[in-house]
This record gives C-alpha cells, structure tokens and sequence, in this order.
C-alpha cells in the first residue's frame, strides 16, 4: 500500500509539470466552464419572460370589445404589437416573425352579450414554438375567462343576485392552485441548475479523454506508466485525481452562481448534492477513461466522447420528460449518468426531496464508475504497445 | 493579359489541388468523417427518436377524496377523462400522496374536502385543491391544464343545472354560463408536438456546429501537416489565398449537399415533421446558410493549431448557441444584448428563417431580413477567412524559410 501511494504521487508530480506546461489544461478545466456558467446565469438573468408580440383583429369596434383587447395587452406575457384589418394582414406578419399570436373579437360582439346569447372570441397562436405558445395561451385564456366572468357577475347581479350569492353561482367550484416547488414558474431557476452540470460534464469528458490521449498521440504512454511504477491504477489515479479536484472546484462555483446569483432555491440537502456532483464528475471522467481505452485515438475518442455527453441533455427528461418518450428511448436514458444526476438535484434543489429518496440514484451513479474500470487491462495493453501510438 | 491568364490557370491549378487533397484528408479520416458527415445523420436521427412520441399524455396524479361521495366521484371521473392525466392512485391522506409524489409516482395532487358536496348542492362554492409540481415544465402544464379545465367544466354543468332548476329556457342559461365561448387555435403544430417545435432549431444548429468543428479539425490538419508548403505548386514561392479558400469551400459544400438533401428531403418525410414551405426557396435558404457557415468555419479553422484543438474548445458552444437562436428559450426571455450577440452566429438567422419558411409556410421575401443578415456575415467571415489563410501562408512560409537556414 505505501508503494502504491508512493506510485500515484509520482504520477502526480509528472502530472503537475503537464498540467501548468499545457495551457489547454487551464482553458478546459477553469475558464471556458467559467464563462459558459457566466453566459447561462445571465441568458436566464431576467426569469419572467414578458411582452411576447401579438395582433388583435378587433371587427366588433365597441366599448366592451376594446375592454376585452386592453384586458389581454395587460396581461403579463402579451403585448398587442399590432391591431390589424383582417386576417390576411395578421398572417403575413406571423410569417415575418413580427407576431406569435392573433386574436380575432368578432363583429356583433357587444350586442350580443348585450342581448345575453352566446358569442366567442377566437385566438391563433403560433404552435411552432411551443414554449411561447404555452405562455400565450394561458394568459390570454385567462384574461378571456376574467373577462366572461365579469359579464356573468352583472348578468346575475341585474336579476337580483348579491354578489356573494353571484360569485357562487358563477364559479360553483374554487381551487386553490399550490405550485409546488417553484412557485413564480421561473425558467431560470430550472434550466439554469440544468444547463450547468451539462457543461461541466462535457468539459470533464474533454480535458479527460485529452489527457490521457495525449500521451497516446505524442507516444508518451510507456513513460506515464512506468512513472506509476507499471501500475495502470496508480498511472490513472495520478492522472484523473488532480483533473477531478478542479473539476470538483469548479463545481462549487457552478453551484454558488446557482444558489447566489441565479437564486434557485435550496430545498434539500446540500450534502446530498455535493456527493452527488463528485459522482457525477468522476462517473463521466470513468466513460472517459473506457472510450480512450476502447479506441486508442486522441481525436476519435473527442469525437465520439463529446457525442455522447451532448446528447444527455435531451435524455435527461427535463424538458421532454422520459415517461413521454417510447419504450426503447427510455432505456436509452439510463445510459446517461447526466440522468441520475438531475434527478438528484430537482429532488434536493427544488423538491426538498429527504435524502432518503436520492441514494437509488447515487448508486447508479457509482456504477457508473464502477463499470467501466472493467476496461482496465485493455488501457494497460494500449498504453505499452507501440502499435497504439501517433495515430491521428 | 498573358499575366492574367497565367494566374488564373496557377488558381486553377492551386484550387484542383486543394480540392483533391480535402477530399482525401476527409475521407482517410475517422474523426473528420463523423463530424462532417455522419455527426449530422446519427445526431438528427437520435434526437428525432427521444421526442418522436412528440406529446406528453397520462400523467399519473393523486386524489385524496375526503368527501367520498357519488359528487366528488364525479368529480374524479371528469379527472380521468382528457388524455394528458389520469388518476392513477387515491391515496387515503395527504401523507400518503407526499410520498407518492416523492417516489415520482404521481405528479398532482387534488384534494377534495368533506364538506365538498355540501357546499356544492347547498349553493354556497365548493373548495378543491390542486398541488402541481412545477419542478417539470411539460408536467406542469399538461396536469394544469387538464384538472383547471375539468374543474371548470364540472363548475360549468352545477351552474347550468342551477339556472334551469330556477326556470331559465336553454338558450339563457347557456348565455349566462358562458357569454363568450373561448376557442384556442394552434397553428402550425395542432397537437404541440415537442419534435415538431424543436427539432428544425437543432438540424439548423447542428449543422452549423459539424462545419465549425469538422473544418477546424481540418484546418489543424493542414497546419500540423504544413500543408500550406507541401500543396504549392512547383515554380510558384507560395500558395495563393483564393484558390485554398474557395477550393475548400467547395468541398465542405458539396458534401453537406448529400447530408442536407437526405435530411429535409428524407429524414423529415421518415419523422413527420412539417414541410409548408416551397421547396425551391427552402433549397436556397439552406444553401445560403451552409454557405455563411462554411465561411465561418474556414475563417474560425485558422485559429487552430493542433487537429483536436477545435473540438475541445468549440463543441461547448452547441447549447449556448441553440439559446441564443431564441427558440427553445424565447427571446423575450433573453437579455437584448446577449441576443444582439448571438446574431454573430449564421445559426440564429437560419433557425428563425428556416422555422418561418419550412414550419409556417413563409416566402423568400417574408424572411428578407434573415438572408439579409446571412449574405452579411458570408461576406465578412469570409473577407476574415482570406485574411486568416494568408497571414498563415505567409507563416508557414517564414518558418520554412527560417527551417532551411
């Protein structure tokens, strides 16, 4: 044991010279995950997302059809840019991208609540984008059913109702809306903490796979071994252990931006969430090492590692959630650790989840690890034969 | 004009040259291969398949029904009844539903109270409360939207029979229930598929991503190899600018013409997705983009030093990007200057562009502003891209003259 220690810290002394010699080390490791948190705490800077673009078509031209259209440009998310003549005006201006929604008040639209018969107010929304269309629909849904509910009041009140009495004619059944875990619906909260550990993880993946296939490119791979004493566990531990302590560093800048500057809250258990990002770093840096190993080829292992860690976001289920997608693609997302990990935080993050509920997920995440040491001999016989070596 | 002439057949020399040395290097390659050609194909493909269900539906929820009777069960049923949620279990406390909800076993909670059906038939306003978990967005809505609508429908139906009970004829109470019918188009994309609203945004991304990462892969190539020296012609001191820039602009056109072609021509018949626009004038958008990406690529691939050089550093930008094209994150949501940033990148004009004429249908002119902004940055990324190839030309030469010394 004393001699393996001994090994690994001779690696880490080689290691250390590479390390402040290459400047690339310090790009992937500190900067660019740096900036690229800095670019995502303030794209998601402003949360609410207000003033979306919308035409109204108002063919009625009344008192209670421009209450209606002033009603929906009071809203938060809308904002008439236009008030058009007809449909055909509105439609070419949701081609140019100038609007996103057109709502149409029909003529007779006063005289016909006047004369209490039915009428309708018809909206358009764009469903190309479906987060805009979603924010749309639902503020304009609303000021159209605060709106009804306005005339039903005076339709009761006029036959004699109080308005006590009225309120419970008209809205027979209340409820009360909790929102849990997120109450003002800000996006930022969510994939902000989201978007982060996803670049974290291809920036692990990165400086990882380029760490070891250096020594495979510039033929270096017999002398890294033969520092660790011609142990591969003491070769690699010298190797990954320095990259995972900055990497673990930076997380905890990651984390602090999250928590103080995004201001996503902190429901559950911070301990839970640490462990969890250092299994997440050493999950991803463990696929690293199998993927070198496997294809012995600097730029090849960038190509297909960087591959693999892109495609996590969209496997992770946090914007189309797993249970929607089909049987064999939600196999799929247990290939991702990036999976596991999410769940851990909107459990600790948002959820306020006890920990209890987070070690099934930590424990695959281990296995994560765990698995792929399996690769081992196969790294030891890459790194001592020749033939591995200067390829592109 | 001899002189001219013989400078054009030097380019034309120079230009087969690179183009047949490029095409070599791509294709003898594995790296190069799958970010240029076959990143596109496997990377539209898989995220086509994770949203190719398009919408979430059954949601599972809770229902702690402390009324237990026929009215509350009714109630219950209207729950089930719309297609995204369904109750899959009724826990008997609020204990019980918690943990439920924390072993993501249901997603919305309802609670009815006793005094429920009480307060419902003895006029006064019932209570019901809806717990949503707002900690997944699609969640969110879809459970929502499903328990608010059938909350009002049941709502809905006690006022209408009220008011007949009162002796109100039809056409009178159906008024004073509901004076203005509310109906919500969806254009476009009637179901609100999530492929059908994403993935035109990620193809345009990607593509632009494979050519900035794939041509500086190529470009470290040249310069580890010194490439520049080795393809001058013999008789000539160095190489031109032109021919190196436009020969290896051709290539990386060509070969996105096939991946492109099969993606809107075949991919998006295989997926589904809609195709509104005229097919000439969606060909000429694309070709425009790949165009202003190429440029792009070629001017950024003079930066890189080594062959794996632009991948690290640029295979990060890929979300940043597909963010400041304001789709998946709406621009409103964005800060204006970040978003005046991203129009650096050709991406965030396709995207919109492509979006608009492929999606809704828009012409070339209804889109005027997007190539306008396209045409820009080919013009400048690709005086940067002649400026950056010389300047390396003039390098290598240096350094080779300085070797032989």
């Amino acid at each position: 044991m004393p001699g393996f220690v001994h090994n690994v810290c001779a690696v880490l002394e080689r290691e250390w010279g590479r390390l402040t010699h290459q400047p690339m080390y310090f790009v992937l490791t500190v900067f660019l995950p740096v900036l690229s948190f800095a670019f995502f705490a303030l794209l998601f800077n402003r949360g609410a997302i207000r003033d979306i673009p919308i035409a109204i078509l108002d063919q009625d031209n009344t008192t209670l059809s421009r209450k209606l259209a002033q009603m929906i440009d009071e809203t938060p998310t809308a904002l008439t840019a236009y008030d058009i003549q007809d449909m055909i005006e509105g439609e070419r201006l949701m081609r140019e991208g100038k609007i996103l929604a057109i709502v149409q008040i029909p003529a007779f639209f006063e005289k016909s609540i006047l004369s209490n018969s039915q009428t309708h107010l018809e909206n358009y929304v764009s469903g190309a984008n479906i987060s805009v269309n979603g924010l749309l629909s639902k503020d304009i849904q609303t000021a159209a059913t605060t709106f009804s509910a306005g005339i039903q009041l005076q339709l009761l009140m006029k036959q004699g109702l109080t308005e006590h009495q009225a309120m419970a004619q008209l809205m027979p059944i209340r409820f009360d809306r909790h929102v849990l875990f997120n109450p003002l619906i800000n996006y930022g909260y969510y994939l902000a903490p989201s978007f982060m550990p996803m670049m974290l993880m291809i920036f692990t993946v990165m400086v990882t796979v380029f760490a070891i296939g250096t020594e495979l490119k510039r033929s270096t791979a017999r002398e890294w071994l033969r520092r660790g004493n011609d142990s591969i566990i003491a070769a690699l531990a010298g190797k990954l252990l320095p990259i995972t302590a900055v990497m673990f560093l930076v997380s905890l800048v990651m984390l602090l931006i999250n928590f103080r500057i995004v201001g996503t809250p902190l429901n559950g258990s911070l301990a839970v969430i640490l462990l969890g990002t250092l299994l997440f770093i050493l999950s991803y840096q463990a696929i690293s090492v199998l993927i070198v190993a496997l294809l012995a080829n600097l730029r090849l292992s960038l190509s297909i590692g960087g591959g693999y860690s892109v495609l996590a976001f969209t496997f992770s289920g946090l914007t189309f959630p797993i249970m929607a997608m089909w049987e064999p693609m939600q196999w799929v997302s247990r290939l991702f650790p990036f999976t596991f990990y999410t769940d851990i935080f909107v459990d600790q993050m948002l959820r306020g989840t006890p920990w209890i509920y987070s070690i099934p997920d930590l424990l695959c995440l281990t296995l994560f690890i765990l698995l792929p040491m399996l690769c081992l001999p196969r790294l030891r016989k890459v790194c001592t034969e020749q033939k591995f070596w200067g390829r592109l | 004009m001899n002189r001219f002439k013989k400078q054009l057949s030097s380019y034309w020399l120079q230009a087969g040259t690179v183009i047949r040395n490029e095409f070599r290097t791509i294709f003898t390659d594995g790296g190069v291969m799958l970010v240029l050609i076959f990143a596109l194909l496997i990377y539209a493909t898989v995220y086509s398949l994770a949203y190719g269900s398009e919408v979430l539906r059954n949601v599972p929820i809770g229902v702690v029904d402390e009324c237990r009777t026929p009215t509350s069960r009714s109630l219950i049923e209207t729950f089930n009844s719309g297609p995204n949620s369904y109750v899959a279990y009724e826990p008997t406390s609020m204990e019980e539903a918690r943990e439920l909800f924390y072993n993501r076993k249901i997603y919305g909670i309802v609670y009815i109270p006793s005094n429920y059906d009480r307060n419902l038939y003895g006029g006064e306003q019932a209570d019901v409360a809806i717990y949503c978990d707002a900690s997944y967005f699609l969640m969110y809505r879809q459970v929502f939207q499903e328990l608010v609508t059938a909350i009002g429908k049941t709502g809905a139906m006690v006022e209408f029979q009220r008011l007949i009970a009162k002796g109100a004829n039809l056409p009178q109470a159906q008024a004073t229930v509901q004076p203005v019918i509310y109906e919500s188009h969806n254009l476009f994309n009637p179901y609100l598929g999530y492929g059908t609203f994403v993935m035109p945004a990620i193809i345009i991304v990607i593509i632009q991503q494979t050519l900035l990462i794939g041509i500086g892969m190529v470009g470290g190539t040249w310069r580890e190899f010194g490439l520049y020296r080795k393809l001058c012609p013999p008789g000539r001191r160095q190489m031109s600018t032109l021919p190196i820039v436009l020969g290896r602009g051709l290539v990386y056109a060509a070969i996105y013409a096939v991946t492109c072609t099969y993606i809107f021509g075949l991919h998006y018949r295989i997926f589904h997705f809609p195709m509104n626009g005229a097919p000439w004038s969606v060909f000429l958008f694309i070709s425009i983009y790949v165009v202003a990406c190429i440029a792009m690529g070629i001017a950024v691939s003079t930066l890189f030093r080594y062959r794996e050089n632009s991948l690290l550093l640029l295979l990060w930008t890929s979300i940043p990007v597909l963010m400041l094209s304001g789709v998946s994150y709406p621009r409103e949501g964005i800060p204006e200057w970040l978003y005046d940033f991203g129009k650096i990148f050709p991406s965030s004009h396709g995207v919109n562009g492509f979006i608009r004429m492929q999606t809704m249908g828009a012409s070339l002119q209804e889109v005027f502003a997007e190539i306008k902004w396209l045409v820009i940055l080919t013009v400048v990324y690709g005086g940067l891209a002649c400026i950056g190839i010389h300047q390396l030309i003039g390098r290598e030469q240096h350094e080779n003259g300085s070797d032989s010394q």
